[in-house]
């Protein structure tokens, strides 16, 4: 009961942060963004025209009537027609969303993980050469661009100088056998690149909760070490680990498969995000930034019920 | 102090060291002492002496790296706890040693209630279920004072005030029937009031549980109104140990007689200033090759700046390493 009355709450808080996003990036696509009627009637237009078009695009109406219409969009999720493709923009989001979740899932789930527990080691063993060689591979990996580790694992593993075993570019999930040779390529290189970063993170949260006196009093109860990691360790370094792990998850979702989905020629959400981008296609923009606000209000509402639940001392008020 | 019987607890030529950037320090430069059962010892000196060090070197407990023992024994009822296995030691930790720290805020685990923290000391030392060791718990609380203890039981540390997770951490230390308490400045972070009340009550339990206490403390009075004998540390190594009464009485020490001078105290005629020792302690990298309180001694001679003196027994119950005790 305390638990959904806080949900409800904080629903409602998420309210104001939502409108604050929008109206942002609402004002910068009007007033900042493509203007669509120079592109429907060409260089030659007349006067007339213009204002026809105008017209039938609904700019000439006052922005907060605009503005008004875009929230009514957002809230029954029907933005219209892309522009570029006149496909539905739910259909293009309903088409691509899975896409990118399969392509990136893999790889977010195995980065964090694996960073984890390679932070456990390295904290474990801090300062011994375990450690050391564990963070000298981190910086490796943090300061090689992405773009590298994309073109040397599709270099190593799908061509013809490498091993040539994975597709270079595509995308099928038609069998299990087939998702799993698209997917692995775009996996590595996402694992290679957010290794480095999540495993600093990590070892840092672990070492400080390391270093804490109550795992000296543990120790000093002669509590073994598997138990003192897991109730003074782990439990003890839940609240930064799961506030990074959700709040990446929207830009996961929306925007961070972009590099990859460009690269391995994948038709998912980042690619459409990238080509609207470019194209000015304001209905798949809207589409698109709205839905991120709205994942990003959902992941805090998330966090803040799971820090209740790994730490006594947050209360749900 | 029974000298007919055996010590509990012997620790000979201990030596600890740390290896930092700047070189090597030592922190306990050769100590040696005995507890006996049942006795309050306190172990006394200023921030850095290598009290706290020793108490938890006693448990092996010293933060390594960078710590290290390097020589010395300690043992325990004839076992050398520094030649043992981890594994064995662990089962001594919180079995027959106990140890309660100084910060009661920090030193609980804040997302486990106290009765889980309890359960899980009591499971790993005794012979009991969950459920049983919950009941112990229960009556461990309600010993050391705890009002409702089977409701406090579920609580966690955070809803409990700072002498009241004392309370529990002492009740935590005694559940499992130990026959020495180490307990590092126990009282330093409470209010005085607060103070009286655990130093009380863990003299109260140390007669009903038979156990020795090595009572690591600055605070001169407090050692004065609990402790049977008292150890006075001094950069490493052992000054001065003596009776309760000889060593408030007749310091024979000149750091101890200094210490003791400078404690603010109601005086028959007011001074204008509290006496000092002057000076400062030596930095654990550069000791001075005699005598380590020599730059601030009041009694020094040629001898004290070329040769250490080594603890030698003197009248009575004291122990004392200088060249020119006070008499």
């Amino acid at each position: 009961m305390e638990t959904l009355q806080y949900i409800l709450r904080k629903l409602l808080t998420g309210i104001p942060l939502l409108l604050g996003v929008t109206f942002i990036s609402f004002l910068l696509m009007v007033y900042f963004g493509p203007d669509k009627t120079y592109e429907l009637l060409g260089k030659s237009a007349t006067p007339e025209q213009i204002e026809e078009v105008r017209h039938q695009l609904g700019y000439d109406r006052p922005f907060i009537a605009r503005y008004g219409q875009y929230l009514k969009e957002l809230a029954t999720m029907d933005f219209g027609h892309s522009d570029s493709t006149g496909e539905p923009v739910s259909g293009l989001l309903s088409r691509t969303i899975p896409i990118s979740l399969a392509l990136i899932t893999p790889g977010f789930v195995l980065g964090n993980l694996i960073a984890v527990l390679l932070a456990l080691v390295a904290a474990y063993h801090r300062s011994s050469w375990v450690d050391r060689f564990i963070m000298g591979f981190s910086v490796v990996g943090m300061s090689i661009s992405f773009l590298i580790a994309i073109i040397g694992f599709q270099i190593l593993l799908s061509s013809s100088y490498g091993l040539n075993m994975f597709p270079v570019r595509g995308w099928n999930m038609s069998t299990v056998g087939n998702y799993l040779s698209y997917v692995t390529v775009p996996t590595l290189a996402t694992v290679f690149v957010s290794l480095g970063y999540n495993t600093r993170f990590y070892r840092a949260v672990i070492v400080e909760e390391m270093t804490r006196d109550h795992v000296r009093t543990a120790r000093a109860f002669g509590i073994p070490p598997a138990r003192i990691f897991y109730k003074n360790i782990l439990k003890n370094s839940m609240i930064p680990i799961i506030t990074r792990v959700i709040f990446s998850i929207p830009l996961v979702v929306i925007s961070g498969s972009l590099l990859i989905e460009s690269y391995f020629g994948i038709p998912g959400v980042g690619k459409v995000t990238f080509d609207a981008i470019t194209t000015g296609d304001q209905p798949v923009l809207k589409a698109v930034v709205g839905l991120t606000a709205v994942l990003f209000v959902l992941a805090q509402l998330l966090t803040d019920i799971l820090y209740r639940a790994v730490d006594p001392r947050v209360t749900l008020k | 102090m029974n000298p007919d019987q055996a010590p509990l607890l012997r620790v000979r030529d201990l030596v600890v060291e740390f290896s930092t950037e700047v070189g090597v320090a030592r922190a306990i430069d050769g100590i040696s002492f005995d507890i006996y059962p049942n006795e309050t010892v306190g172990l006394v000196g200023e921030s850095g002496c290598g009290k706290t060090v020793t108490g938890l070197s006693i448990l092996g407990l010293i933060p390594s790296p960078p710590g290290k023992i390097v020589r010395g024994s300690i043992e325990l009822m004839g076992k050398d706890l520094t030649a043992i296995p981890e594994k064995e030691l662990r089962d001594i930790r919180g079995g027959d040693i106990s140890m309660i720290f100084q910060e009661p805020m920090t030193a609980l685990n804040p997302v486990f209630t106290i009765g889980n923290q309890m359960v899980d000391v009591l499971t790993q030392h005794r012979n009991l279920t969950r459920k049983q060791a919950h009941s112990v718990a229960i009556e461990m609380l309600d010993k050391v004072g705890i009002p409702a203890p089977g409701q406090r039981i579920l609580e966690y540390p955070h809803q409990l005030s700072g002498g009241m997770r004392q309370r529990v951490m002492i009740a935590m230390a005694l559940s499992c029937g130990p026959k020495l308490l180490v307990a590092d400045e126990p009282t330093t972070a409470l209010d005085v009031t607060t103070q009286a009340q655990v130093l009380e009550q863990i003299r109260l339990l140390q007669d009903e549980f038979q156990m020795a206490v090595i009572l690591v403390t600055h605070d001169l009075g407090v050692v004065a109104e609990t402790c049977d004998r008292g150890i006075v540390m001094y950069c490493g190594s052992i000054v001065e140990s003596a009776g309760i009464e000889d060593l408030f009485n007749h310091p024979c020490h000149p750091y101890t007689e200094g210490l003791l001078q400078s404690i603010p105290r109601l005086r028959e005629k007011p001074v204008d200033r509290l006496p000092i020792i002057p000076g400062r302690v030596p930095d654990l990298f550069h000791l001075p090759s005699g005598c380590r309180f020599a730059d601030r001694c009041s009694k020094v001679t040629d001898r004290c700046r070329q040769e250490a003196p080594v603890l030698q027994q003197l009248t009575g119950s004291t122990a004392v390493s200088c060249f020119n005790p006070v008499a």
